[in-house]
């Protein structure tokens, strides 16, 4: 997985520089910051032996890209934010890009991508527990409306793996208790780009 | 070229919104206990000195003179040369089915055998002999949480085998989900309980002879001709007048959750699980009781100094509201013992004075060395933290420092509290012949 991310994060830059030769064209800093909501459920047994109890699960998201607009389609930069999840509050610092996938309309289809690593430093943890974050993937598709030049509306969908890990205190009988947490999520954002 | 990547992040988001559920394992290591049956005759044909083996799960530490004993929790004890701190040597393992604590007097080493008490000459220490033995003295006991008992109507002990099982389950993400079938256990009265003593002052030995030291977390102790035993619920004296031949002498019946024991002086501290008991021993074939210092919470080790006695309470790993802390108690009228002050830790378990030094183990945390002269400022006073080790119970020598944890047993230099150097170190699973 940490390969795999280098990997990306050299991928989005040596791609940036190479095709940033291409033409007449002034890179801009861009900005694309979202809000919205990481959709999901969980499948448990609450107790041995018991049926799987199925619930939903809703986080609220935000988050800010800042970056280079490397050439007329591609830019490419850092993505921070928070996510609020049921119990973990993560903090996502990653690499990102932002590929117009239709050309010069007001509605336009782009492609998103960030991977990076989620940190838990602003969760406040419980008495006897300790979170950690984890590798943070989210690629997904999303609907640009505004004039090619100036600032735009924007919606995404995208699938959203975190990865976390919790420490917890042993129960009575144990001697070691942690939980190793992956959070699928559908994650609808919606925001401003400029 | 252009539906490509289009195609390529439909296919992850795809796949990816098709498995949108958190997945979330905890794994625990749990502790199972077996009931196992072993019989007396078994037990006492198997004492028997051995080749000296690894540490596995060392417990209690014993130094008499150059000989250092680390007991390896329920299967017998470790005997070290340590007459070169720097290099100790394994000499031999005592093989003794049912083995916590121990005592040395002269070249006698008493130690428990389940139900029994035995007697051992070690003048040869690779040779330890069975010379003496009283049996059927103690009807119960515990290791690691496991409790036995003595079954007279057989002639065996009910004992049980504890053994470490890794689990794994799917939670709801949440910090504490539910436990399979086991609910009770969350919030429940379970404590670690333990208290214990120790000091700085050797104990009173009979003239002419010589005792050895032990931890703070002793059960036996060692005054005049009598060995003081501490049972679950009682203090059993035994009369060694004659070293060789222990006999039982007496029983104190005291209370419940009976952890330590500790003379200073001509008193004799015992710690239990609520508190500490203080016992007048100027008679010491008929110790009487002068006061009790009562705990909220389980208690732990306390080592005592003139008049100030330092006691400390762990949380257990199952009781996350008990505190974690330090109490200076005022026992300058034995009978009436009254908090001095009471300090914040971490996880402290054993601990040992050397005045005005104070090492104190924090459990993970590792080992804290505090200046306790000023009463009313312990904390401000912490001289060093050795925080990559872990520390289980302490014995001070004055210039050295013996230190027991879960990775093993270390000796220190201590001739500098504010800086400790590592003199050596007996890992776990390695034996440092």
């Amino acid at each position: 997985m940490k390969k795999l991310l280098s990997l990306f994060v050299v991928g989005v830059l040596t791609m940036g520089f190479a095709t940033a030769q291409e033409g007449l064209f002034r890179r801009t800093y861009i900005n694309h910051t979202e809000l919205g909501g990481l959709f999901g459920r969980v499948k448990y047994r609450p107790y041995q032996g018991s049926d799987e109890v199925v619930e939903n699960r809703l986080s609220l998201t935000l988050q800010t890209f800042n970056g280079l607009q490397l050439n007329p389609r591609l830019a490419a930069g850092l993505t921070t934010g928070l996510d609020w999840y049921t119990a973990a509050l993560i903090t996502p610092i990653a690499a990102g890009v932002r590929y117009d996938l239709t050309g010069k309309r007001n509605a336009r289809l782009f492609a998103t991508a960030d991977a990076g690593y989620g940190l838990a430093w602003f969760h406040d943890d419980s008495e006897g527990y300790q979170t950690r974050g984890g590798m943070m993937l989210n690629p997904g598709l999303g609907l640009r409306l505004g004039r090619p030049e100036g600032a735009a509306f924007t919606i995404t969908l995208s699938y959203k793996r975190q990865e976390a890990s919790v420490t917890k205190p042993p129960l009575w009988d144990q001697t070691e208790r942690y939980e190793t947490r992956v959070y699928n999520r559908m994650c609808l954002r919606m925001g401003i780009a400029f | 070229m252009r539906p490509t990547p289009l195609l390529l992040l439909f296919a992850v988001l795809t796949t990816g919104l098709w498995s949108c559920n958190d997945q979330c394992q905890e794994t625990r290591v749990v502790k199972q206990m077996t009931p196992v049956t072993v019989s007396l005759m078994e037990i006492r044909r198997s004492l028997k000195t051995e080749a000296p083996r690894a540490l596995e799960h060392p417990g209690k530490i014993y130094i008499k003179g150059n000989y250092l004993l680390i007991n390896e929790i329920k299967k017998g004890l470790h005997v070290i040369d340590n007459s070169n701190p720097a290099a100790p040597r394994f000499v031999s393992f005592i093989n003794i089915p049912g083995n916590g604590d121990m005592a040395v007097r002269d070249n006698i080493l008493y130690a428990d055998s389940y139900t029994d008490l035995v007697a051992l000459d070690i003048t040869d220490p690779t040779q330890p002999k069975e010379v003496g033995r009283v049996g059927e003295v103690f009807k119960n006991g515990q290791f690691e949480g496991a409790w036995w008992s003595y079954n007279e109507s057989i002639g065996a002990i009910n004992d049980q085998k504890v053994e470490y099982r890794t689990e794994t389950i799917s939670t709801n993400c949440e910090e504490n989900p539910v436990m399979p079938g086991m609910w009770w256990g969350i919030g429940g009265a379970w404590r670690m309980m333990d208290v214990a003593f120790s000091s700085s002052a050797a104990p009173a030995s009979a003239p002419g002879s010589s005792d050895g030291k032990g931890g703070s977390m002793a059960r036996f102790a060692l005054y005049n001709q009598f060995l003081y035993t501490v049972g679950q619920n009682n203090l059993h004296l035994f009369d060694i007048s004659n070293p060789a031949k222990p006999a039982s002498y007496s029983t104190v019946n005291i209370g419940w959750g009976i952890e330590t024991i500790f003379p200073y002086k001509d008193k004799l501290f015992i710690g239990s699980s609520t508190g500490m008991y203080i016992y007048d021993n100027s008679n010491p074939s008929d110790p009487k009781q002068l006061s009790v210092f009562q705990h909220m919470m389980a208690c732990d080790p306390v080592v005592v100094q003139d008049n100030v006695a330092y006691v400390t309470l762990r949380s257990g790993t199952t009781c996350r509201n008990a505190q974690n802390q330090l109490d200076l108690v005022d026992i300058s009228d034995l009978s009436r013992p009254r908090l001095i002050k009471s300090y914040p830790m971490q996880n402290p378990h054993g601990l040992s004075i050397n005045f005005p030094t104070l090492y104190l183990c924090e459990g993970q945390y590792g080992l804290k060395t505090f200046n306790v002269t000023d009463q009313f400022g312990v904390d401000k006073n912490l001289l060093s933290h050795m925080k990559e080790v872990d520390a289980y119970d302490v014995i001070s020598l004055g210039k050295t420092l013996l230190m027991v944890g879960k990775d093993g047993f270390y000796q220190f230099d201590a001739t500098n509290p504010r800086q400790l150097r590592q003199i050596s170190k007996i890992p776990v699973g390695k034996s440092a012949i």
